[in-house]
């Protein structure tokens, strides 16, 4: 329809790219729009904001059974694609939104934290399913406790694994925040790694034990424990800087 | 346990001609027989273990060539016991079909043991395990470093003073699995864990010559999620979801193997409309496994389209296993004694619906991959295994019928009645890829066969046993009567208590055979639960069957071995 739309624009004299939005997408009647929709002022932020929350290249991080999950999400049942992001990367390089999507174990930890480090910035990071967000039912020792003790999180997906569903609507989230301009920046969790209590297998335990060792730190005038150090403040690109 | 055997009658095991042969040649050294569940158990003092295993294997009576399982155990202040540490083997005999299983105790202060590396290749990894979890030495083990846990963890963490929950933090990922140094005008190839050939969680080095692999070796570990010893903390119902996150490609089959273990160890049996159900469920998810190996394997070289038709007909299955439980991949639908409840109304017309689109996908796949020259060429004679070396490592499913050995324990030891049912057990001539591929493919339609039959025959009834000390009563009747009311309460609150005793079950899940070793003291929880890993025995042989091949044959390979990490590390 588009490319029918192309061939009418044609024979015009000029093609523009909103030539191919317009009546469509452009509401003539709104403010910024010149000419009955031929030319548009608006900010260079906000189309750029636009174009990437509608083309997100997302990195699967599988590991476990959300991963099998995943693919039913990416396959045609429920199809990614609605949301312009089905054009999988494998190589970190090329994403900017990365799928941590099942259990991570502490040997697993590092390689995360290194292919996270890998993604160009601005990046988004959406953990998928329980294990992922909070070590879920594998209370044990050598199940990370959430990823977000050495990667910052945007979205957290509840479930186990999360239903296809759920997933596309973290997606939607995703989308709002990359709108918002919004980003995480700093591991949520990295106060928890390495704390004593780490060994308990109650939660209220474990959370009065991370309460003293946080009091404890700051008599001494530490900062609350996190063995990794959370990266650099760094702000996130400037949509003019692309 | 030993108070299993406090029986009058003498057990029948004796009879057996592995006991015989163990007394005649080992004499005083065979110190206990027992049999517990139709499960035979020999324990054997240190001095004469390699001699034992070397028996069991080679003697021509005996002929347990197929390695099963080798685990540690730990019995840290029990009364019954005067030495702390266990370890216990399982083999089996395929031409006997025979099981035996070895158990030797050490003490507590350095418990040591000689290798059985040079007997069962398969042995390698899991004394690797014994020694990683519980800390018991191997002599003469050729690479005795941690396998599941990483480098920087401190302590043997399956020990029963270790906290469940005591984590390490590591700092540094192990950079070389091979020795270093020696590359000279070779190149290092490292593939994992985080490549999408590697499906997430394996990692193997290989020093190449050109495109040729000279070595390779493999590590494994970044799944290990403690399934064994977050079953020593649950009760036997909590323990059902973690079965489904095993091998996650096909969940039911693991909560149906689970259940079954725990029944025989509380010697009961599920009632034949639910077995019929759980076969007809089981069946499914074993095409569903296939589907996922097929496609990801093609995937990996570079074919996307089989993958897509197939992954049609796994919806849907997930439509189905909704209906029935309200979950599409990790189920729980089992329950100890039956199902948790009755099926839809319309399930033999969802199973037929599954039956169908299956049929198209298959023969769909069929057509695209069986003779396309380019997928033709990069499986066969690629990744051959010998009989005799699958046997030594362990392998069953799947893969050992591809490389020819006929064996399938629905077929030779039928559980939840399948020798009701007339299905045909494919094997392969070769043992190359392209043999695991047929008779991936063809067991999919067995399984359509076997499906087909049980719902023909769904039989009426009750779904799970009666009997209130396993399962819970309705609940029409815990809201109408005290009685149920108590029953439910004291279930909940107490759990199962089976009786002391040891057993292993095991079942044909989608990889091969699935077995669980559990010791129970009579608690709530289990004292020791092992799952014994398909996919575990498999990958071990993969760095094997890579040398000297190509790095692109690789992955061929290791798509073909369809190793679920869940399964692999636990």
């Amino acid at each position: 329809m588009i490319a029918g739309r192309l061939r009418q624009e044609e024979r015009r004299t000029i093609m523009g790219l909103l030539d191919v939005f317009k009546g469509k997408f452009v509401d003539p009647t709104w403010p910024g729009v010149h000419a009955g929709g031929d030319i548009i002022t608006t900010r260079l932020d906000a189309v750029v904001k636009w174009g990437r929350k509608s083309s997100i290249w997302p990195m699967p991080f599988g590991t476990a059974c959300c991963a099998i999950e995943f693919m039913a999400v990416s396959f045609s049942h429920y199809d990614i694609a609605r949301f312009g992001a089905e054009v999988l990367r494998f190589s970190p390089r090329q994403a900017d939104l990365m799928f941590v999507a099942g259990t991570i174990v502490d040997k697993q930890g590092p390689i995360l934290k290194t292919i996270y480090d890998q993604m160009p910035e601005p990046k988004w990071v959406i953990s998928m399913g329980v294990c992922a967000s909070s070590g879920g039912f594998y209370r044990s020792y050598h199940t990370m406790q959430g990823i977000d003790e050495i990667i910052p999180v945007d979205v957290y997906v509840p479930g186990c694994p999360p239903s296809p569903e759920a997933l596309l609507a973290a997606l939607m989230k995703i989308q709002e925040k990359i709108e918002r301009g919004a980003q995480a920046r700093a591991p949520q969790g990295a106060h928890r790694l390495g704390a004593p209590g780490d060994g308990a297998i109650d939660r209220r335990e474990r959370r009065q034990a991370w309460a003293r060792d946080d009091a404890e730190r700051a008599r001494q005038g530490l900062s609350p424990r996190g063995v990794l150090a959370p990266p650099e403040t760094q702000e996130p690109a400037k949509a003019h800087d692309v | 346990m030993s108070s299993a055997t406090e029986t009058s009658v003498p057990p029948t095991g004796v009879t057996s001609p592995a006991v015989r042969v163990l007394r005649e040649q080992l004499g005083d050294g065979l110190l206990k027989v027992e049999e517990f569940r139709g499960d035979l158990a020999l324990s054997l003092s240190p001095g004469c273990w390699v001699r034992a295993a070397t028996l069991l294997r080679d003697h021509p009576e005996l002929d347990h060539k197929l390695f099963l399982d080798l685990c540690g155990a730990d019995f840290l202040d029990k009364e019954d016991r005067e030495l702390r540490y266990e370890v216990v083997l399982h083999a089996y005999s395929v031409s006997r079909k025979h099981h035996v299983r070895l158990k030797t105790s050490l003490p507590e202060s350095g418990p040591r043991l000689p290798t059985l590396t040079g007997l069962y290749r398969g042995a390698n990894w899991f004394e690797r395990e014994a020694w990683d979890l519980y800390g018991i030495v191997f002599e003469g083990h050729p690479n005795l470093s941690r396998i599941l846990t990483h480098d920087d963890f401190v302590g043997h963490p399956m020990r029963k003073d270790y906290p469940t929950a005591q984590r390490h933090v590591l700092r540094r990922p192990r950079e070389w699995l091979l020795q270093p140094g020696e590359a000279g005008e070779h190149t290092v190839v490292n593939i994992g864990p985080s490549h999408p050939a590697m499906h997430g969680a394996f990692r193997v080095q290989a020093r190449m010559d050109g495109e040729t692999i000279l070595d390779a070796e493999a590590e494994i570990g970044y799944m290990h999620r403690n399934f064994e010893k977050m079953a020593e903390v649950r009760t036997y119902w909590q323990i059902i979801p973690y079965t489904d996150r095993l091998n996650y490609c096909s969940s039911f089959m693991n909560g149906h193997g689970w259940a079954l273990a725990v029944e025989k160890l509380l010697g009961i049996q599920a009632p034949p409309r639910a077995e019929a159900i759980r076969v007809i469920l089981s069946e499914l998810s074993r095409i569903m496994d296939h589907f996922i190996c097929i496609g990801a394997n093609v995937v990996d070289l570079g074919a996307i389209t089989p993958f897509f038709v197939l992954f049609r007909a796994r919806e849907v299955i997930y439509d189905l296993l909704d209906a029935c439980c309200g979950a599409r991949l990790t189920v729980s639908y089992v329950r100890i004694g039956g199902l948790a409840d009755d099926v839809p109304e319309d399930f033999a017309a969802r199973v037929r619906r599954c039956l169908d689109s299956i049929r198209e996908v298959t023969d769909q796949a069929d057509r695209l991959l069986t003779r396309n020259a380019i997928f033709v060429n990069r499986f066969r004679d690629v990744g051959v295994m010998a009989a005799d070396d699958a046997l030594s490592y362990g392998w069953v499913g799947p893969c050992l019928r591809g490389s020819g050995v006929a064996y399938d324990i629905r077929k030779d030891h039928p559980y939840s009645g399948y020798e009701l049912y007339d299905f045909d057990v494919p094997v392969g001539s070769v043992g190359d890829c392209y043999d695991r591929y047929l008779v991936r493919m063809e067991e999919i339609r067995q399984s359509c066969r076997i499906v087909e039959q049980a719902l023909a025959k769904l039989p009426a009834g009750p779904v799970i046993v009666d009997d209130r000390k396993v399962a819970l009563p309705p609940k029409s009747e815990v809201y109408s009567n005290i009685e149920s009311l108590m029953n439910h309460f004291k279930l909940v609150y107490d759990g199962i208590l089976p009786p002391p005793g040891e057993v292993y079950g095991y079942t044909e899940a989608a990889n091969g055979e699935l077995g669980f070793y559990i010791v129970s003291d009579g608690q709530k929880c289990p004292w020791r639960v092992k799952v014994r890993p398909p996919c575990y025995n498999i990958y071990q042989a993969f760095p094997q069957m890579i040398r000297g091949g190509r790095l692109a044959d690789a992955i061929a390979i290791i798509g073909g071995l369809n190793v679920i990490a869940g399964e692999l590390d636990r």
